[in-house]
């Protein structure tokens, strides 16, 4: 009993519950991660659209029911009208009151602003230029936050004395008692539903539709496009020479000084940081080598397959080792020369190991983004064309995620797209590990003779 | 083999087998060829790297880079002091590696020795999945999640963090300072002994956390893009590295060991921390080793969250300071560098280059060193 409760014991089990606790720690994190990325990501393929986003669907792609569509709209329209009448009332009494007109036409103004973006263009209003004047907002829930800035005017406190601003919403109505405005604030609040009448839309084409006015509308497809295509190449470029690189360091070396050095050098590799991967392509691919004049898929793929070169070698090496002794020594004694060996027994025995191997590299050349702000990635760009599928720079889905959401003139604007680009990318990379490691769990049952 | 002629036997004509060796030897020339163009690639990494760097170096010495801390890099005349991305780099290293090397190795430990084989081989493929997430992503989160997280309740959070911590290590603390004290005591005493020590002690550890906690929920943190975000995120991502390199280290240390440290009646936790820890040793060496790489070249995220001041922060340990990393530093300046191709801003950034290459190098150097004791030493010097 005594022994039972000694500290040695409580020690030990404080350990191992310290062993526990750091594995449920990581299942946390990878949670705490991938709860949001997944969670808000979701939204850009499935959230309540408007008629505003069913308009822009049927205007710049031509899908979706044209008849049903203008109707829906014209009742929509319709539904605006009192909101319309509020504010051509308000602007004749501003035109006969002129202390009206100074005291709130700024503000006004900004009511008016916060307006075209919640609704769309005001009647009476020139055509706009910019895609994003054209429509009202697309999406129910930046619908509510446009008829929150439209409702309250935003202050800054400074009274705690920290210099440090406290942001302050207060009721726009305040500022418009007794004027003809007044009615346009209960028609925004009870009324928004039948003016953009939202219903719940599944835009799986966000993944293989074009962009528009610098992302706020529809979809990822040119950074989609960009993806593959970065990673296919240079997998094409990679795949044969790590393979063969592995054949010659599993069968052929011979033990000794060679394959040592050989080893350093692909650790050296392996440790490269992917930013320095970056320098050098541009500076030889580009600079030395002159593959293209400036940044384009070729030169990017190429960098790509340098940086997952090591990971190939070793996965194909680890496939080609694991086949069983007993393969290579049938084979011998059949009389068969070594390159026959491998390349009909060998390689064919080790494929679904070096697949496994070629599948996970495909996912790191995916999502790495380092290597190709230099030598491939431009933030605004079209989708590559046939023509010049490997000559053109491009937009990836891990360069234009960065640059959505740090340089982007609209960052809060574009959220839904941000999150939907990071979960497509990393849905991306992780069912594509995934299926490495399925093929590899096959691959072990399989080969254990 | 095709049957030509009349005299045919097993035995191949002299010119056949010459054929056979030239083309064998051929062949394997060709794969040599194949296999050394990684070595070519390393050797014209480091040459394309220095060609710019070293340049740089000769024009304007290594004074001014390694030990001046103003970064002006398109000021009249530019100043090209490091020193400070260096230190933001050293800085956010230190706290992944803080971050990841202990939960690195408990749950290494946890995964080979604790856990049943069927829920192992379920947790090495998440941890698989934690590895192959995209840097951006986890910059992402960083930037879009974590930062504003951090600066509207960042005082709440670390109150969290110090409870969440502190209750288990204060219950620990208690029970062992307990039976510690408590077996010094006569024996007709210990157990009432033992009670109230632990008594005392919990008001202690309580009132110490209280006062820690109520402390950490005053800080106020002016950046969510700052240090501490980078460190905490870096170091989630070089975990997967630390988890399964030692790992790795920790079964290669083998059975024998443990059931000779059993035999001798050694518990559990004695017997890893006192055998197989030590035995692994240098094998754990490397996962750290790896790590550290792993945080000293990442890009992504400590651009994106750690807030680009190039700057010391002030104390030097303050990790709720923005701080800028030689990474970042490329990636961002390169945009604005580029068209002038040749001058010193392109060529510093080369310079910060090497460095990061040169560093690596040397890491690398020291893990190979290090597997390679760990690996004699198992085998039985």
């Amino acid at each position: 009993m005594r022994a039972y409760y000694s500290t040695r014991h409580v020690l030990d089990r404080a350990f191992s519950g310290l062993g526990y606790g750091s594995v449920a720690l990581m299942a946390l994190a990878l949670v705490a991660l991938l709860g949001p990325i997944i969670g808000k990501g979701l939204g850009a393929y499935w959230f309540r659209g408007t008629v505003e986003f069913r308009l822009f669907v049927l205007e710049r792609f031509h899908r979706g029911n044209a008849k049903k569509i203008g109707i829906e709209h014209r009742e929509a329209m319709r539904a605006r009208e009192p909101f319309w009448a509020v504010l051509r009332a308000f602007e004749a009494e501003m035109e006969s009151d002129s202390a009206l007109r100074r005291r709130v036409g700024k503000d006004y103004h900004r009511f008016q602003s916060h307006i075209r973006e919640l609704l769309g263009p005001i009647p009476g209003d020139s055509p706009p230029l910019l895609m994003r004047q054209q429509y009202g907002q697309t999406r129910w829930d930046r619908a509510l936050v446009k008829r929150h800035q439209a409702l309250h005017i935003e202050e800054w406190d400074y009274g705690d004395g920290t210099g440090m601003g406290v942001r302050v919403w207060k009721p726009r109505r305040l500022l418009y008692a007794g004027t003809a405005l007044e009615p346009a604030f209960d028609l925004l609040e009870n009324h928004l539903e039948a003016m953009l009448r939202p219903r719940w839309t599944w835009y799986g084409r966000f993944l293989t539709d074009e962009s528009f006015d610098a992302h706020f509308f529809g979809g990822i497809w040119a950074e989609m496009l960009g993806t593959l295509c970065l990673t296919v190449f240079a997998m094409l470029v990679a795949t044969p020479i790590g393979v063969l690189s592995a054949i010659y360091l599993s069968e052929y070396a011979p033990e000794g000084k060679l394959i040592h050095l050989l080893r350093l050098f692909i650790n050296t590799l392996a440790g490269v940081p992917s930013i320095v991967f970056g320098l050098f392509g541009m500076a030889f691919f580009i600079h030395a080598l002159n593959v293209t004049p400036s940044k384009s898929v070729l030169a990017g793929s190429f960098t790509l397959a340098l940086l997952v070169l090591p990971t190939l070698i070793r996965a194909s090496e680890e496939a080609i080792r694991a086949v069983p002794q007993a393969y290579r020594e049938a084979a011998f004694s059949l009389g068969a020369s070594r390159w026959h060996t491998v390349a009909t027994i060998l390689l064919p025995a080790a494929l679904p190991g070096i697949l496994t191997g070629t599948v996970i590299s495909l996912g790191r050349a995916a999502g790495e983004t380092a290597p190709i702000i230099f030598t491939a990635a431009v933030s605004m760009g079209e989708p590559l064309r046939w023509g010049r599928l490997l000559t053109a720079p491009t937009p990836a889905l891990p360069w234009n995620l960065y640059n959505l959401c740090t340089e982007h003139a609209a960052v809060d604007e574009i959220r839904h797209v941000q999150f939907g680009m990071a979960l497509t990318l990393v849905a991306l990379v992780l069912l594509l590990n995934m299926a490495g490691i399925f093929l590899r769990a096959r691959v072990s049952r399989q080969l254990k003779v | 083999m095709t049957q030509t002629g009349k005299n045919r036997s097993l035995r191949m004509s002299a010119r056949a087998m010459r054929w056979q060796d030239a083309t064998r030897w051929m062949g394997t020339t060709l794969l040599l060829g194949v296999a050394s163009l990684s070595v070519l690639a390393v050797l014209f990494i480091f040459y394309f790297i220095a060609r710019e760097a070293i340049p740089f170096f000769l024009a304007r010495g290594f004074r001014e880079f390694f030990t001046s801390t103003a970064w002006y890099p398109s000021a009249h005349p530019p100043q090209f002091g490091v020193l400070a991305i260096l230190a933001g780099s050293a800085l956010v290293t230190v706290g992944a590696v803080t971050v990841a090397v202990p939960l690195g190795i408990a749950a290494a430990i946890c995964l080979s020795d604790l856990l049943p084989f069927s829920v192992r081989q379920g947790v090495k493929p998440v941890i698989e999945l934690l590895a192959a997430i995209p840097s951006v992503a986890y910059g992402f989160f960083a930037l879009v999640v974590l930062a504003p997280l951090l600066q509207e309740r960042g005082g709440a959070l670390f109150r969290g963090f110090v409870w969440g911590i502190g209750i288990p290590l204060g219950a620990l603390a208690v029970v062992m300072g307990s039976g510690l004290m408590a077996a010094r005591l006569p024996p007709a005493w210990r157990k009432r002994g033992s009670v109230g020590i632990g008594f005392l002690l919990a008001m202690a550890i309580g009132w110490f956390l209280r006062a820690l906690a109520a402390r950490a929920g005053g800080i106020r943190v002016d950046s969510g893009t700052n240090a501490l975000n980078a460190s905490l995120i870096l170091g989630i991502m070089a975990l997967p590295t630390v988890v399964s390199v030692s790992e790795d280290a920790l079964q290669a240390a083998g059975r024998e060991i443990r059931e000779g440290s059993y035999a001798l009646g050694a518990t559990r936790s004695e017997t890893l921390l006192r055998v197989v820890l030590p035995a692994a040793g240098s094998g754990i060496a490397a996962a750290v080793i790896l790590g550290v790489m792993r945080a000293v070249g990442e890009t992504m995220v400590v651009w994106m969250a750690s807030g680009n001041a190039a700057q010391i922060p002030r104390p030097w340990y303050n990790l709720l300071q923005p701080v800028r990393t030689l990474t970042a530093t490329i990636a961002g300046d390169m945009g604005e560098a580029d068209h002038v191709t040749g001058s010193e801003r392109y060529a510093v950034l080369f310079a910060m280059a090497l460095v990061l290459l040169v560093f690596s190098f040397l890491c690398n150097l020291a893990g190979e060193w290090a597997v390679r004791r760990s690996r004699r030493r198992m085998s039985g010097e």
